[in-house]
């Protein structure tokens, strides 16, 4: 009785206060006992196909993926990031494309022809290809589509892939108001006229930025267009529930008869790695690429899993981007000390199964590519102390005196390994005299923040492969004509009159060797001058649910979906999560632990 | 402050003592623990830190809680962020107390005093400027807050009625809209917005923004309470001696609030210290590589079945100490109650 007298005295938000504590407790003993109980837990078992051994394709059914990021935008002429490219792959179609073993095709284009000396590519349409909206596409659409994602007013952070089209400069700078290099020859065809040999022009041409955009997506680049193209999946009105997760559905009219096989797909991002793998578990997630260290090696050493994984090739490069034009990163120097005093074999232990050392610009799997490529950067105290003494900030390690004065913020996003090689970094760097402060931002903050002038000096930088050519890290990620105020892919803001002279005679360079040697020579240049210390690379390892047919790793692209079709017996799905090796009470637990309902 | 009944009340309640314990332990802890666990709780140790498969290490002699995602020690961390975690439970509870007492107390004693009359014109100005700067326009905001004084003066002199008419306002129903309108806010989602604000969170901004925000409640109860004490005797016979308002507030009043606002105090510690975890733990809280309990938490989360300690062993901390924090709340206000005998 006296405590129920005594807790009516409480106000609303006392008790709102218990009950806050009092769930906050349930969730902490979940988390204990989920913990113990999950303890050497196995997986459940896969989920098996209603069809084993009948290939047939079937239609129907929607794939259900998942990220713990988020992305930023479905214009394929202002998105370049790697979250958005597999959906934007779905929703607008190249006029050329890469087949499964990697190699360029015909996609909206039947065929094309090179003209003498390869500075002109002609491309005859397929005739009946339709847009989401019904429209048919014509050349005057290709055209329009291509200066509206090179117009001077669209952020592109790919236009520079494209400066070789004869008048991109007369157009970029608002002198003609059309560009010449694309030229309309029949309701069918369409030309391009390069201002000179181009060895990266059909693998730039089957990126995203330049597909062909509906008549609704205007001449010129706008805020908030609904996205429509002509890819084999469409975007609805309400598709994207911003920050959430994007549907996308069968376009009928797709060119290529009977594709895709499946209803739709469906991305739900900022879900927990934990919780993701749970829900590919349970039948939620359908195919799974973000994966804990743990977890690679348990669905690998798990052999009813281990059929349907793989490590698709790895394509990328990461590093620590230092601004060359922000205090203390417009000293050589420092960035020099920064690149030695790395340890990148640390960095590898946080996540050992997937991810390798990396000490240059280009990832093994990009041809070019030099194991023992002469200046690279490496793991070295005594220098890193050299270049500090050199930079006017001399660092005692014994005494812990000197060093740079003012601490350095370094930005970092809340998901994968970004937040622990921070960490590592910060350890690394105090042994020469440089702090930093890691700030924590959401994923679209720190990618808004790192890609704008003069507001990041210190972040990670990462690139994945869009084609497999040098050029395309060094270009994106190393050349001055990258740069731009707001949402530059050099995010170093690295300049050199001498790389960007190798990286424009590489371009036009057709000769395999040569090109080779010139970007060995920028690849030294830019390790030598550290604008990125190079840390580490990372690939995927994807899994998928046995019913997820045609699902397989791409050369080049990633979370290729258009082959895939889904043979799960329907009711299983209608019920719901079956039942696994895991009790329901672990499997609760799990979840919880998965925290879904509080992240 | 505590009479000799209230005292052997609270021995005999085994659970307050057994709270009293767990508190005094974590204290123990949190001033000690840094002091005593030799290792440095910002260092990894990839040597006997880690496995050979290169995964966290388990308890053992070198580290006895085992290891975390990068190999630095458990304990170490563990002992930090039970510092970290009192400090910011402690003083965003004596912010919130702090704040609380007095807006609740003042608008308790003058609840039946005669209020300010409010033009309607002066209502609209400000009802303006609080939109204004809910959409961030501060200038304007503080433009129209400005007209709205002006009118206020204007209306005060002007003789014509229909200008000053409007409703009536006393220090406790200003008081008591601003608590109604935090109220109606849910604490974290508040408490996030202000962390996510912040373009970087230390552990002072973090106390900081909880005690501001965690003082409702607080004034809500202590109203209530001064109003039953303003009318007792030896409150009036204070006014009739003529005792200034400051004094009888400070000796007659607040002694005899403090047993509620103690216990109160003693409950919020428990939750500023679930608050500040729930933050680092999505992410909004102080920033790596500083040792709190819930980023511990959120590192351990991804790895619990090959690592189980990183994620059990501040799991089991927070739980100790809301536990602790919670019996010892209730303990005091059972031995503070003089129903009690």
């Amino acid at each position: 009785m006296r405590s129920t007298r005594a807790r009516t005295e409480l106000g609303p938000r006392t008790r709102r206060g218990e009950r806050l504590t009092c769930l906050f407790s349930v969730f902490l003993f979940s988390i204990f006992f989920g913990a113990l109980t999950g303890c050497g837990g196995g997986l459940d078992a896969p989920l098996p196909r209603a069809h084993d051994g009948d290939e047939t394709p079937r239609r129907g059914g929607t794939l259900h993926l998942a990220s713990f990021g988020d992305i930023r935008g479905l214009d394929p002429a202002i998105t370049s990031d790697g979250l958005a490219t597999p959906v934007l792959s779905l929703l607008f179609a190249g006029l050329v494309e890469y087949d499964d073993a990697g190699k360029l095709v015909p996609a909206l284009a039947e065929r094309w022809e090179v003209g003498e000396g390869g500075t002109e590519y002609r491309f005859t349409l397929r005739e009946g290809v339709r847009f989401h909206d019904g429209d048919e596409l014509t050349a005057e659409d290709v055209k329009r589509s291509v200066e509206r994602a090179l117009s001077p007013s669209t952020p592109n952070p790919n236009a520079s892939f494209y400066e070789k089209i004869a008048g991109y400069e007369n157009y970029t700078e608002k002198k003609l108001p059309h560009l010449d290099g694309v030229r309309v020859l029949g309701r069918y065809v369409v030309a391009f006229t390069l201002a000179e040999p181009d060895a990266t022009f059909l693998p730039a041409l089957a990126l995203t930025s330049l597909r062909p955009v509906c008549k609704s997506g205007g001449e010129r680049f706008t805020d908030g267009w609904h996205p429509c193209g002509a890819g084999p999946f469409k975007l609805l009105p309400g598709g994207w529930e911003h920050g959430r997760s994007v549907t996308v559905v069968r376009h009928e009219g797709y060119f290529r008869p009977g594709r895709p096989y499946l209803d739709a797909v469906t991305w739900t991002y900022g879900m927990g790695i934990v919780t993701q793998r749970f829900k590919l578990e349970s039948g939620e997630v359908d195919a799974l690429q973000d994966f804990s260290q743990a977890d690679i090696v348990r669905f690998q050493s798990d052999p009813r899993w281990k059929p349907f994984g793989t490590f698709a090739p790895e394509r990328t490069v990461y590093g620590q981007a230092m601004n060359v034009e922000m205090a203390p990163f417009d000293n050589v120097e420092i960035r020099r000390a920064v690149a030695a005093a790395i340890d990148r074999d640390h960095f590898r232990m946080v996540s050992p199964a997937r991810t390798r050392t990396a000490y240059q610009v280009l990832p093994p799997s990009v041809p070019g590519y030099r194991e023992d490529l002469p200046g690279r950067q490496r793991y070295d105290v005594a220098a890193a102390l050299e270049h500090m003494r050199r930079a006017g900030y001399p660092y005692d390690p014994a005494t812990g005196r000197g060093g740079y004065p003012n601490v350095i913020p370094y930005y970092a996003y809340k998901a994968g390994m970004t937040e622990y090689t921070a960490q590592l970094m910060k350890q690394d760097l105090a042994k020469i005299g440089l702090q930093i402060e890691i700030r924590i931002l959401s994923f679209p903050t720190w990618s808004a923040l790192t890609r704008r002038r003069g507001k990041a000096a210190f972040s990670e930088g990462s690139w994945q492969m869009d084609f497999p050519d040098a050029s395309d890290f060094f270009e994106p990620l190393f050349s001055g004509k990258a740069i731009n105020d707001e949402d530059t892919s050099n995010n170093a803001f690295y300049k050199n009159a001498r790389v960007d002279a190798l990286l424009a005679n590489a371009h036009r360079e057709l000769d395999p060797k040569a090109r080779a040697a010139m970007y060995d020579e920028a690849n030294t240049i830019v390790c030598d001058e550290a604008p990125w210390a190079f840390t580490h690379g990372v690939r995927w390892y994807v899994v998928w649910q046995p019913y997820v047919r045609g699902y397989k790793t791409h050369p080049i692209l990633n979370q290729h979906v258009v082959d895939v079709w889904l043979d799960r017996e329907s009711e299983r799905r209608a019920a719901g999560a079956p039942g696994g090796a895991r009790s329901g009470l672990g499997r609760a637990l799990g979840s919880l632990i998965g925290a879904g309902a509080w992240r | 402050m505590f009479d000799p009944r209230a005292r052997a009340r609270f021995r005999r309640n085994r659970a307050a003592v057994l709270g009293a314990g767990i508190v005094v332990f974590l204290a123990l802890f949190a001033l000690l623990g840094p002091l005593l666990v030799g290792s440095d709780p910002y260092t990894s140790d990839f040597v006997s830190g880690a496995t050979p498969a290169q995964n966290p290490a388990g308890p053992s002699a070198a580290h006895w809680l085992g290891t975390d995602r990068i190999f630095r020690d458990e304990l170490a961390r563990l002992a930090h962020g039970a510092r970290l975690s009192l400090v910011i439970g402690v003083a965003a509870t004596v912010i919130a107390s702090t704040v609380g007492a007095f807006v609740g107390i003042v608008a308790g004693y003058y609840e039946d005093t005669p209020g300010i009359r409010v033009p309607w014109a002066v209502v609209a100005c400000a009802c303006g400027a609080a939109a204004l700067a809910v959409f961030g326009r501060g200038a304007p905001a503080l433009g129209v807050l400005a007209g709205g004084a002006l009118l206020w003066l204007f209306s005060a002199r002007s003789a014509r009625t229909a200008l000053r008419s409007g409703p009536e306002v006393t220090a406790d129903t200003a008081l008591m809209r601003v608590v109604d309108v935090g109220l109606s806010f849910p604490f974290l989602l508040l408490v996030m917005a202000v962390g996510a604000a912040l373009d970087r969170t230390t552990t002072t901004s973090i106390f900081v923004t909880l005690g501001l925000t965690g003082w409702l409640g607080t004034a809500r109860i202590l109203r209530a309470k001064t109003m039953q004490i303003k009318k007792h005797d030896y409150v009036l016979a204070a006014r009739a001696l003529g005792q200034s308002t400051l004094a009888i507030l400070t000796r007659h009043v607040l002694p005899n609030v403090a047993g509620p606002l103690i216990v109160i105090a003693t409950l919020s510690v428990a939750q500023m210290i679930v608050a500040e975890s729930v933050l680092s733990y999505l992410g909004v809280g102080i920033s790596p590589p500083t040792a709190t309990w819930g980023h511990m938490l959120f590192e351990g989360q991804d790895i619990y079945q090959t690592a189980p300690w990183i994620l059990a062993c501040p799991a089991v901390a927070i739980l100790l100490a809301v536990f602790g924090f919670n019996l010892l709340g209730e303990g005091l206000r059972d031995a503070l109650d003089p129903r009690e005998d």
